[in-house]
């Protein structure tokens, strides 16, 4: 699976969206036209991951030549960003709809083990252990939304339910880890058309989500709802069945990536490492999806994922030191929050200063 | 103005608000016609914010009464009162920054693609953005594209913006009246010229319009009638060539009244 360019855009919603200075062309309209340096910021804000991710390739490539560049490579890549891809898409649809979810790993953990559980002693077939591993993931996120829509700040709220839901993993096992799951192998190490599995569970949950956020009624309404609840209540719709869905899609997934986890290593840990809900949030970041909700598009979270699982493997490869992965992810979410708020900035400026022209010039 | 023997299309009458021993309205009776602009003015803290939730129904009065097209309405919620025509804008717009104009205005009534796509929800876009331009030319608002994100507008378009979708919302109903509070306050002064055309454009097409704001030149440009309001009760009420500035501050302020029946 090699990676595309952002299918459509989650701002602007829609295919037309896509190219935000493309629009006055079809409109025709004489104040419509976006100004070039406005166009290029934009470009930079919404595409500026993509162009990291490339620089990133082609140095690492040619630093590390000629281990880097290769087939076999890129699918250690994917394999190692899949599971970090699939959080961070929890982290980012929590978002997009306005939660904060910090449950994320013990609700994968206790997804996995109740799905261990089923397999090993209770001898449930494979294909219903993991429905009751997605049904577990939902439930948590439901039970998220509950408590949080009662008017709880979520942050709080699932810094409680990481603990209830780790403690109640380790219940279920019993404290230990449950080994010797090869059973799951067909989505964990195996790999087909020497594509790892991972890499098509991801693809697929990552189309998918993306044409639900950008296509449908409900995907839409989830994103209004982060973006601005009022406006959505103002709109005659039940706000808070929208904001239910985000934590219930970000529990779902959760669930998905505690079982890709569990299927790859072919053991069920209660431990929740809450990790992996950082490494997440660090892609999410990338990708410039806004902790304050409404904001960002999925598939540059997908990126976000990847130039993490990049990073970490061209310089392991060049042969420094793995604590120099972390401190340069670090440096580089840093990096990319300041560039955007600088764009952002510098993209609000120049539009106030072309709506005072636009009317100076008698255009409405 | 609507032929004089309709009812008006909202009409309080002696409606009282108190909270506790306060009384932040006494007495206040006022009304609006379809394509009449009434201007709701008073200094801070005289009534008309609270007036103008009254007439929205974010609160219930505690005394009096709320005809709307001449119909005595008794549980009047905000729900209620938009499901009967009556349109709030905001000062704070509630317009959603990362989505486009059309996905605004559409909110909870985006059209569907047809048939097999249409039970996953999948939304029409190019239908939407061509009800949206169709709505938008006939207020004559051209500002931006339908498809342009709402964080790409300025200031005076977002204001438009917002006052378009209640317009918006109640063309399907084929009129009702649109409550406006301060809608300039945040503009400067060649947009807020460009909000001012929409107002007088949204009359002439039918609807009644209610404006609060402490914008005297607003007030005076595209008022029909002008109704001031001075510690929760109605000091003046007015049609526009009876008032000038002086007077309106006197009024405002407190220091005369020139309260005249006015149908």
């Amino acid at each position: 699976m090699s990676v595309k360019p952002p299918m459509s855009h989650a701002k602007t919603g829609g295919p037309l969206g896509a190219a935000a200075p493309k629009a006055p062309l079809k409109t025709a309209r004489p104040s419509s036209a976006v100004p070039r340096d406005v166009a290029l910021l934009v470009f930079l804000r919404d595409r500026g991951i993509l162009v990291l991710w490339a620089v990133l390739l082609i140095g690492f490539a040619i630093w590390n030549a000629p281990y880097f560049a290769t087939a076999n490579n890129a699918m250690l890549i994917l394999s190692a960003s899949s599971v970090t891809a699939v959080y961070a898409a929890a982290v980012a649809i929590g978002l997009f709809s306005g939660a904060f979810d910090l449950s994320l790993p013990g609700v994968g953990a206790l997804a996995s083990c109740v799905t261990a559980v089923a397999l090993q002693n209770f001898g449930f077939a494979i294909p219903l252990a993991l429905a009751l591993g997605v049904v577990i993931g939902a439930l948590c996120g439901f039970v998220n939304g509950w408590i949080s829509l009662k008017g709880l700040n979520p942050l709080i709220v699932t810094i409680g339910t990481l603990s209830v839901t780790s403690g109640l993993a380790a219940k279920v096992v019993g404290g230990y880890s449950i080994y010797g799951l090869f059973q799951l192998e067909f989505m964990g190490s195996a790999r087909y058309f020497g594509i790892p599995s991972h890499a098509f569970i991801v693809a697929a949950l990552y189309i998918g989500l993306t044409v639900f956020l950008t296509q449908t009624r409900a995907g839409i309404r989830m994103r209004a709802v982060g973006g601005n609840a009022e406006a959505v209540r103002r709109a005659g719709l039940n706000e808070r069945q929208y904001r239910m869905m985000g934590f219930v899609f970000s529990g779902t997934l959760a669930g998905i990536a505690g079982m890709m986890t569990m299927a790859l290593v072919g053991e069920a840990s209660p431990t929740a490492s809450p990790g992996v809900i950082f490494t997440a949030l660090t892609a999410v970041a990338l990708a410039g999806v806004s902790l304050q909700g409404g904001r960002g598009s999925l598939p540059r979270v997908l990126i976000g994922a990847l130039i993490l699982g990049t990073i970490a493997d061209g310089l392991t490869i060049a042969g420094v030191e793995p604590y120099w992965a972390t401190v340069s992810t670090g440096a580089l979410m840093i990096g990319a929050l300041l560039l955007d708020k600088y764009l952002t900035e510098a993209i609000s400026t120049r539009l106030v200063r072309i709506s005072t022209l636009n009317v100076h010039d008698g255009v409405k | 103005m609507a032929h004089p023997d309709s009812p008006p299309a909202l009409a309080l009458g002696g409606i009282a608000k108190h909270y506790g021993y306060v009384k932040a309205l006494d007495g206040v009776d006022f009304h609006v016609n379809a394509g009449e602009i009434v201007s709701l003015l008073g200094d801070n803290g005289a009534g008309k914010s609270t007036l103008l939730k009254v007439m929205s129904g974010a609160h219930a009065p505690s005394e009096g009464t709320i005809r709307i097209d001449g119909k005595l309405v008794t549980k009047y919620t905000p729900s209620v009162a938009s499901d009967l025509g009556v349109e709030m804008v905001y000062q704070d717009l509630a317009l959603v920054d990362t989505l486009d104009i059309s996905t605004n205005l559409q909110l909870g009534r985006e059209p569907l693609r047809p048939f097999p796509l249409s039970l996953f929800g999948f939304v029409d876009f190019g239908k939407m953005h061509k009800a949206t331009r169709t709505q938008l030319d006939k207020l004559g608002v051209r500002t931006a594209p339908p498809e342009r994100a709402v964080e790409m507008l300025s200031g005076g378009q977002r204001q438009v913006t917002a006052i378009s979708r209640a317009a918006v919302r109640l063309f399907e109903r084929g009129g009702g009246v649109i409550l406006m509070d301060e809608p300039t306050a945040a503009l400067g002064y060649e947009q807020t010229l460009m909000v001012e055309a929409l107002i007088k454009r949204m009359a002439a097409a039918g609807f009644a319009i209610v404006l609060v704001t402490h914008n005297l030149p607003l007030c005076l440009n595209v008022s029909d009638r002008i109704v001031v309001l001075n510690r929760g009760r109605k000091v003046a009420d007015v049609m526009r060539a009876q008032a000038d500035h002086n007077k309106i501050v006197s009024w405002i302020t407190g220091a005369d009244r020139a309260e005249e029946a006015v149908a």
